[in-house]
């Protein structure tokens, strides 16, 4: 009990005080300092897009190449996540049914190539998404099953019409990836923007060296007055961490935007001190273990729960902060958002609680009831990339043996990942990520539906499908926050998939970056265009 | 000697052929698609089967497997290494943009190695079992111990911490800047010459103990020549042919082989386009890479062949 109460002081401690930093960080980064016009934003990147089309793609690559590139309908607040503001769109209103959004576009926005961005540029690009031409991929059009069709009255109006009221269009309207793109190019080729880019944003192509560099040069006619600050922004590509950290160490780049883990940051300010500024965020994204809930013997509920009842997360995200920036032990939404699942929930639901002992005893006991008294051989297939996948596995597999279970880790470069795992359902139980935009729940729970393609685990339950489409529908706050934390409840308590650890990224930029405020995701705010350098 | 080098030539013929199926049915046969790769992304596989059909048909993956061989092979005929599944630019302009990265960083580490491994090796060899051989022998040893990637690791770190600096980020050729492509290519140069330096001046030593064995050696030295004459003169020219094999092939490895030093250095070289393109399934680009870099192989052997002749008289006049 003594114990019990000196954690929760302690984690209510930690709570305030990360909320404080959290508070006073974006006041500290927006410093009352004069904004000053110049200077090339220097950055590195760990990885190469798989092409610029935000629409096609889900990596941060291409996200943060080419965000400053480009407009959006609405965007997040760069300085008040998940605050929605308006980008082209200068206004809008929803009807009293719920049915109808309609946008007016601001007048005198112009494409990098001269021509008007209008209504009938967005309706095209949200085409595009929401019904893809054949071989064009979109990547989040199952978002939009709520919209029936987009409208351009005139060329300064966009309607959105739905078939059913949703509680989250305007956070998807507001997805930094739904990039607006000119419309007579996509008449010509729908895949056009793979490979080249024409936006309307703060900052212009300038050049782009495929694994090399990524550069964007200031664009003078952009229509909010007196924005970019900087000149321009360039990107160095390099997957290598310790090579990212030491090109900040050495002042060769400015800014690493994804995440450095905590031992490269504690050398660079060790080194540099007072120069550089860490934004640690916590992120919406979690690392966890999708159950094939199809194959033996995992279509018993008895084994599942036994294997999340093995893994003691608490000590997990102990170990594996260090290492990895994986921390926080949550539900199916970010714990510490209105729908996470609150601690004492969460810690009745199975291998959630506390007490790691008597998880483990009831572990085996449910093991030895479906038939496997000594436990049994499994395979856990992975991404062959290190952070955090294969810590993450590693740590699982440590923890299962202590039950009984013997887990063969089999890492797979990304494509038989993908092939030999994920699209083919070939695996028993497979590391499965889940990093999204915003914590929407529509966005993070969709996958749990029957046949979803993100639903790794291929399970079905008419219950979940029936609380997502309820939550989805449900426009008073408090009715989907009761159904969001229902269906998390029934997820877990079934144990269809196991979620690991919430993530927790590390900003690290010199000083001299100014007015950058670290989301708690490495996809939105990436326009730069309040951004400016104090020196260069 | 020319029927010597026109059969050779003739030669390259089925050597090449052969690689290019080889690779062709490899790509073919690991599991992985293109096709589902461009769809799957990251994300999840948002995956309808009609989209998947129309995207295979759109990048001839739904063309039997000999005609998409024979496609190719007849665009390589003419020169056309058709264009990258994933970016949709042509092969042979990512290509270029890699190549003189790759050519500068082998030739360079190739001269590194040759002024350190002949000198070092011959005098390790004439010196046996003394301070100098003890020495050089560990310093070797050493090299080809330690990672290359662990060497250039360490040595950027060591310039952050104990100088602040960094190397450049981005390759500038050295007709544009020669100052900057110094500062950036001095340290991959230094970190894979040494390793070079190291397998080529244990097979410098061998060879040359080897031939200071002979006894034409002896009879050299029994007719009272100097030892500069003996080694240099004699000597040397003999040892050199296991050693020129050693670095043509290691220098044909350099052009495509340097992934992980390219990595660390954050240099834009053949060898990581090369892994890339077999992450994404890139057919067209890992054919044709493998297909350049087989006949970059069977072109420097072709080259080492023809030394042979100018070192050892016998070969000439056979």
């Amino acid at each position: 009990m003594a114990v019990g109460f000196r954690y929760s002081y302690s984690r209510t401690l930690f709570i305030v005080g990360v909320l404080m930093v959290a508070l006073a960080a974006p006041a500290a980064v927006r410093a009352a300092d004069t904004p000053r016009h110049g200077g090339i934003l220097l950055a590195v990147i760990g990885a190469d897009p798989p092409s610029l089309d935000p629409h096609q793609e889900s990596t941060f690559a291409t996200m943060q190449l080419v965000a400053p590139l480009y407009s959006t309908l609405l965007q997040t607040d760069p300085y008040a996540y998940p605050k929605i503001i308006g980008d082209v769109a200068s206004e809008w209103k929803i009807s009293p049914d719920g049915l109808t959004y309609t946008f007016k576009v601001r007048p005198g926005i112009r494409f990098h190539d001269g021509s008007p961005l209008t209504a009938a540029d967005v309706k095209a690009t949200y085409d595009k998404i929401i019904t893809p031409p054949e071989a064009v991929r979109s990547v989040r059009k199952n978002a939009y099953v709520a919209v029936t069709g987009v409208e351009a009255p005139d060329a300064s109006t966009v309607v959105f019409k739905l078939k059913f009221p949703s509680a989250s269009l305007l956070e998807n309207l507001a997805s930094p990836w739904n990039v607006i793109y000119p419309k007579k190019y996509l008449d010509k080729d729908p895949n056009h923007f793979k490979l080249n880019v024409v936006g309307s944003g703060p900052f212009k192509f300038k050049s782009y060296t495929r694994s090399a560099t990524f550069e964007g040069e200031r664009n003078p006619d952009y229509f909010v007055k007196d924005r970019p600050y900087l000149n321009g922004y360039k990107f160095f590509i390099s997957p290598e961490t310790s090579v990212r950290a030491a090109a900040i160490r050495s002042g060769r780049a400015y800014i690493e935007f994804r995440d450095l883990p905590n031992a490269e940051v504690e050398a660079i300010k060790k080194q540099l001190g007072d120069k550089v500024a860490v934004q640690q965020t916590p992120m919406t994204g979690q690392f966890g273990i999708a159950i094939n809930n199809t194959v033996k013997p995992f279509t018993d509920p008895r084994v599942r729960k036994a294997l999340t009842l093995g893994l003691d997360r608490y000590t997990g995200g102990k170990v594996l902060f260090t290492l990895t920036g994986l921390r926080d032990v949550g539900a199916l939404l970010r714990p510490g958002t209105e729908w996470g699942l609150p601690d004492a929930e969460l810690q009745k639901l199975p291998g959630f609680g506390r007490d790691m002992e008597k998880n483990r005893t009831e572990a085996r006991k449910l093991l030895a009831e479906a038939g496997f008294p000594n436990g049994f051989k499994v395979v856990l297939k992975n991404r062959n990339v290190k952070l955090p996948y294969q810590d993450l596995a590693v740590f699982a597999i440590q923890e299962w043996r202590r039950i009984g279970i013997e887990a063969d880790h089999r890492p797979l470069e990304t494509a038989a990942w993908f092939a030999d795992g994920r699209d083919t359902g070939s695996f028993e139980l497979i590391i499965a990520p889940t990093v999204e935009y915003s914590d929407d729940p529509d966005v993070f729970l969709r996958r749990y539906t029957t046949g979803d393609p993100e639903n790794w685990g291929r399970f079905s339950s008419p219950a979940i499908d029936d609380l997502f489409s309820r939550q989805s529908r449900a426009l008073d706050h408090a009715e989907r926050r009761r159904l969001v934390q229902q269906l998390q409840k029934v997820v877990l308590e079934n144990v269809y998939y196991m979620p690991g650890l919430w993530w927790t990224r590390n900003v690290v930029h010199w000083t001299k970056v100014k007015n950058y405020v670290a989301p708690p995701n490495h996809y939105s705010n990436q326009k730069l265009q309040d951004v400016w350098l104090s020196e260069d | 000697m020319h029927t010597y080098i026109a059969k050779r030539l003739l030669l390259i013929i089925p050597t090449l052929l052969g690689a290019a199926a080889l690779v062709f049915v490899i790509m073919r046969v690991i599991p992985g698609d293109v096709a589902l790769l461009i769809f799957g992304g990251d994300a999840g596989g948002h995956i309808d089967p009609k989209q998947l059909a129309a995207m295979r048909q759109r990048l001839g993956l739904d063309q039997p497997l000999w005609v998409q061989f024979g496609t190719w092979l007849w665009g390589v005929l003419r020169f056309d290494f058709g264009t990258s599944l994933w970016t949709g630019r042509p092969v042979m302009e990512e290509l270029l943009i890699r190549l003189p990265l790759s050519l500068e960083l082998a030739l360079a580490a190739t001269a590194v190695s040759v002024i350190i491994a002949i000198p070092f090796g011959m005098l390790a060899a004439i010196r046996q079992d003394t301070w100098v051989d003890y020495l050089v022998r560990v310093v070797s040893i050493g090299g080809l111990a330690i990672p290359s990637f662990w060497v250039g690791i360490l040595c950027i770190l060591m310039l952050v911490i104990f100088f602040g600096w960094g190397p450049p980020l981005e390759f500038t050729p050295p007709w544009v800047d020669p100052w900057a492509n110094f500062q950036m290519m001095i340290w991959p140069v230094v970190t894979v010459g040494y390793r070079y330096a190291a397998v080529t001046t244990r097979m410098t030593r061998s060879t040359m103990l080897e031939v200071l064995r002979e006894d034409y050696i002896r009879t050299a030295w029994a007719k009272g020549l100097r030892e500069r004459a003996v080694v240099v003169r004699h000597a040397l020219k003999n040892s050199m042919l296991p050693v020129i094999t050693l670095v043509g092939t290691e220098f044909a490895f350099l052009i495509g082989g340097l992934v992980v030093t390219e990595t660390v250095f954050t240099l834009n070289g053949v060898g990581r386009f090369v892994v890339d393109a077999v992450a994404h399934r890139d057919y067209p680009v890992v054919q044709a890479l493998i297909f350049l870099i087989a006949f970059g192989f069977v072109v420097v052997n072709l080259l080492v062949d023809l030394t042979y002749a100018w070192f050892d008289p016998r070969i000439r006049y056979r």
